[in-house]
């Protein structure tokens, strides 16, 4: 069995909690639940033929991210970075974290959720903005923690190149 | 030998040259082939490092280095078997003009090779290569150790404060943690017993303890001792990932995974909230009667569920396995990256530790069960009054019992001929005595009996024995005498004394019957007297010394002595009867004398006659009298007892013509034990 973890990042409230309990769970509440420090969930998938167990570490949304919790970020083998499509500067706490996490880990499999999609006109966030970041070479994903949008294939996409990471080493 | 170059610069070395300019590598490799005493090790050097350009001088010079140089610091000795060249001044100028150049070169180089600083030069080139390739060479190792060794000491003794300051940021931490951890271990301890002091469980164990006898300790140990290992955790530490996972029999258990990054959260949590900036670790978590120890180290983690408290030693033998695991799987830890696999063998370690240790604990305490501790103290206070009283009570009766008993035996341990050698005593039962009793002495029974003692008290195992207590003694005495009632006896000392009068026979008989029996050392019969004993003694005394004198030459008493030889002779064979009468034998024995007159021969004659004289009036009487008779001549003269001294000069007195008579009286058929004698 392979385990591999992974944290999820952003800032409050862009729906990371939402987003594992959509993948894990297949479900999804409007009920907004503050996470403080972390919440843990697991899901086992099938990646080219091989088990993996994702150990996913939801990380209390935070604003002010340069005091992001680094030990919990210790040893994840690939992190989300989660931003509100509504809420444009969520995208730039989720690019600021995620280069910080960058600086930490090293390079590690990463992506960037923009998330609610099924608000997509409430949208502050525009197209060319998502262009100019997958420009960048940031793997981006439209994901709807309430309709399940892209939120299978943004996990099954990090678990690939996780194993692929995994398989180099 | 240098001079020898100077001088002749074509000589022994030209032939080398000639090969060197060609091709210096096969060139070598020719004269190797020619002789094989060169040294191979040398020609080698050079190939290694050929393509570097560093190294070209020294591959030109590596072939000469062996054959050219004749410098002392070089081993010149290679070259000494060099066939000397002819000194033609024809063939000198030839090898001048042909190898001019190469002679130069030849030169130049073993100037080279003398000088220590170019081959300082080239050896600090390649020292660490060549130490390089000499790879894990342990006579390297061996060569260096003392040199090493000796830096070591002397930098450690110049520069110690550099070496503290590098080393305890180093050792510090881990001396700190250890110290720590001691100290955390033994705190643990004290404050389990401590708090087994006041709590309900602790007054329960203290009444255990009062009440089966064993020591507080010991029963705080008999309860503690119950606990459950119920889940094992090897956890990868940086990632937070379950590496291994045991769980005991019966236990229900969440995803190992999720639960071992949790827990890897909640010791981040911890660390972050409330002691960031420490060095310090989660080492336990504590809920309810579940406690969660951790032992980490930066590599991975040991997390072990466990309900209840587990014994001293617990944590250690947990921290020494963790260790052990480290080690073994250092490789697979290092290099983690989500692959579990590896870790296989780690059940292995861990499987010991799922420990169950079942204690009939009963069901949890109602809510009376919390207020119990007032209620024991308060029922303790009470309890302690009473149970002192009963005890007390107990106690007495008790030791009341016990005294009596011993009252019992004290009866039994004076009474003589017995001896008791072993007791084993109880408390609702008859005591059993061991006892040796002499055949003579009373039943046990009897003798509690006598003292007013209930005999069911005890059982009896006898052993039959013959005792010498003095009172034993004289009764067995008693028993084994006829005892007539004239006499009595008495046992004192190892001597039985009789008193009393008896006749002559008893004595006799009760003397020999006396000494033979156990216990007893010595007969004293002086006090027992026979009435006719007197008569015979005081008539034997009448015999004996009856003075009875003859006439010179005569075997006729003179006639004054003749009535009292006729009275001996009547009184002896008055006695002769007496002594019969009783069961005894009379026995004479007659002595004749004479005096020194006239011949010795006819003084034993006349003296033999005297003594026979006597004789033939007793057998005249009619006694049967064993009689021995002697003539003695005239050695024994008056005064002197014929059984006395011989005196010299014999006396012409008539006193000394005489006769003796000696009476003995004896028992019958025995071994003639004289019963006048004690």
């Amino acid at each position: 069995m392979i385990n591999k973890k992974i944290c999820m990042l952003g800032a409050f409230s862009v729906g990371k909690t939402s987003l594992v309990e959509r993948y894990v769970h297949s479900v999804f509440s409007d009920k907004y639940l503050s996470t403080i420090g972390v919440k843990i969930s697991k899901k086992i998938i099938t990646v080219a033929d091989q088990e993996v167990s994702m150990i996913l570490w939801d990380m209390e949304g935070r604003d002010i991210f340069t005091d992001v919790n680094i030990n919990y970020l210790r040893g994840a083998m690939g992190f989300f970075v989660v931003a509100d499509g509504t809420r444009a500067e969520t995208l730039d706490t989720a690019l600021e974290l995620r280069a910080l996490v960058l600086g930490k880990m090293g390079t590690i499999p990463n992506a960037l959720l923009i998330n609610k999609d099924d608000l997509a006109d409430q949208w502050e966030i525009s197209e060319d903005m998502l262009q100019q970041t997958a420009a960048e070479g940031i793997t981006v994903f439209r994901t709807s923690a309430k309709t399940g949008q892209s939120v299978e294939e943004a996990f099954q996409s990090l678990a690939k190149a996780m194993l692929k990471v995994g398989r180099n080493v | 030998m240098t001079d020898t170059v100077n001088a002749s610069p074509f000589s022994p070395e030209g032939r080398e040259a000639e090969s060197l300019h060609a091709s210096p590598m096969p060139a070598a490799q020719t004269d190797e082939d020619s002789r094989p005493d060169t040294d191979t090790g040398a020609a080698d050097t050079p190939s290694m490092e050929g393509e570097d350009s560093v190294y070209s001088a020294k591959d030109v010079a590596a072939p000469f280095y062996d054959r050219v140089s004749e410098a002392p610091s070089v081993s010149s000795g290679l070259w000494s078997d060099l066939p000397e060249l002819p000194d033609d001044e024809e063939l000198n100028r030839l090898r001048a003009l042909l190898f001019q150049r190469e002679l130069t070169i030849i030169q130049r180089l073993k100037d080279g090779l003398n000088d220590p600083r170019q081959n300082a030069k080239r050896v600090s080139e390649v020292i660490a290569e060549a130490l390089l390739l000499r790879g894990d060479d342990d006579r390297l190792n061996t060569a260096l150790e003392p040199t090493v060794n000796a830096i070591l000491k002397s930098s450690l003794n110049r520069h110690q404060s550099d070496f503290v300051g590098v080393l305890f940021p180093l050792m510090g931490p881990s001396i700190r943690k250890s110290i720590a951890e001691t100290f955390r271990s033994m705190l643990e301890s004290f404050s389990k017993s401590l708090e087994m002091s006041f709590s309900w469980k602790g007054v329960r164990w203290r009444m255990e303890a009062l009440r089966t006898g064993k020591p507080f300790s010991e029963i705080v140990l008999l309860h503690t001792l119950a606990y459950r290992v119920e889940q094992l955790f090897f956890i990868h530490s940086e990632t937070g990932l379950v590496l291994s996972h045991l769980t005991n029999e019966g236990v229900g258990t969440q995803d190992a995974d999720m639960v071992s990054a949790m827990l890897t959260a909640i010791q981040d949590f911890v660390r972050d909230c409330f002691i960031s900036n420490s060095e310090g670790e989660l080492e336990s978590l504590h809920l309810g009667e579940f406690t969660i120890f951790i032992e980490k180290y930066s590599q991975a983690y040991l997390a072990c569920v466990l309900r209840g408290t587990p014994p001293t030693g617990f944590r250690e033998g947990l921290r020494a396995t963790l260790e052990t695991m480290l080690i073994e799987f250092a490789a697979p830890l290092e290099s983690f990256s989500g692959d579990t696999a590896p870790f296989a063998g780690a059940a292995r370690h861990l499987e010991p530790f799922l420990i169950t240790r079942y204690r009939d604990e009963g069901k949890d305490l109602p809510w009376w069960g919390k207020a119990l501790p007032l209620f024991a103290l308060l029922i303790l206070v009470g309890g302690i009054g009473s149970f002192q009283y009963y005890a007390r009570e107990l106690r007495q009766q008790q030791s009341a019992h016990v005294a009596l008993m011993q009252k019992g035996l004290s009866f039994l341990r004076n009474e003589p001929g017995f001896m008791l050698t072993h007791v084993t005593q109880a408390a609702d039962s008859p005591w059993e005595v061991m006892l040796l009793k002499d055949d003579l002495a009373r039943t046990p029974d009897d003798v509690l009996r006598a003292h007013s003692f209930q005999p069911d008290a005890f059982t009896f195992k006898i052993i039959p024995y013959v005792s010498y207590d003095p009172s034993i003694v004289a009764r067995r005495a008693e028993n084994a005498i006829d005892l007539p009632p004239t006499v009595t006896i008495r046992f004192s000392h190892g001597t039985l004394v009789f008193t009393g009068t008896a006749p002559l026979a008893w004595i006799a008989g009760a003397k020999d019957t006396a000494r033979t029996l156990p216990g007893v050392k010595h007969v004293d019969m002086s006090g027992v007297k026979d009435p006719l004993l007197d008569r015979i003694t005081a008539m034997i005394q009448s015999i004996e010394s009856a003075d009875i004198e003859f006439p010179l030459g005569k075997a006729i008493p003179v006639p004054t002595d003749t009535p009292k030889l006729e009275a001996a002779v009547d009184t002896l064979v008055e006695l002769e009867r007496l002594v019969n009468d009783v069961g005894f034998v009379l026995t004479l024995t007659i002595y004749g004398h004479a005096d020194a007159i006239g011949l010795e021969r006819r003084n034993y004659e006349i003296s033999q006659e005297r003594a026979r004289t006597v004789a033939a009036m007793l057998y005249a009487r009619g006694s049967s009298i064993p009689i021995a008779m002697y003539g003695m001549g005239s050695q024994y003269p008056k005064g002197e007892k014929s059984s006395g001294q011989a005196v010299s000069a014999p006396k012409e007195d008539q006193a000394s013509r005489r006769i003796e008579l000696r009476v003995h009286i004896a028992r019958p058929a025995t071994s003639g034990v004289d019963i006048f004698t004690q």
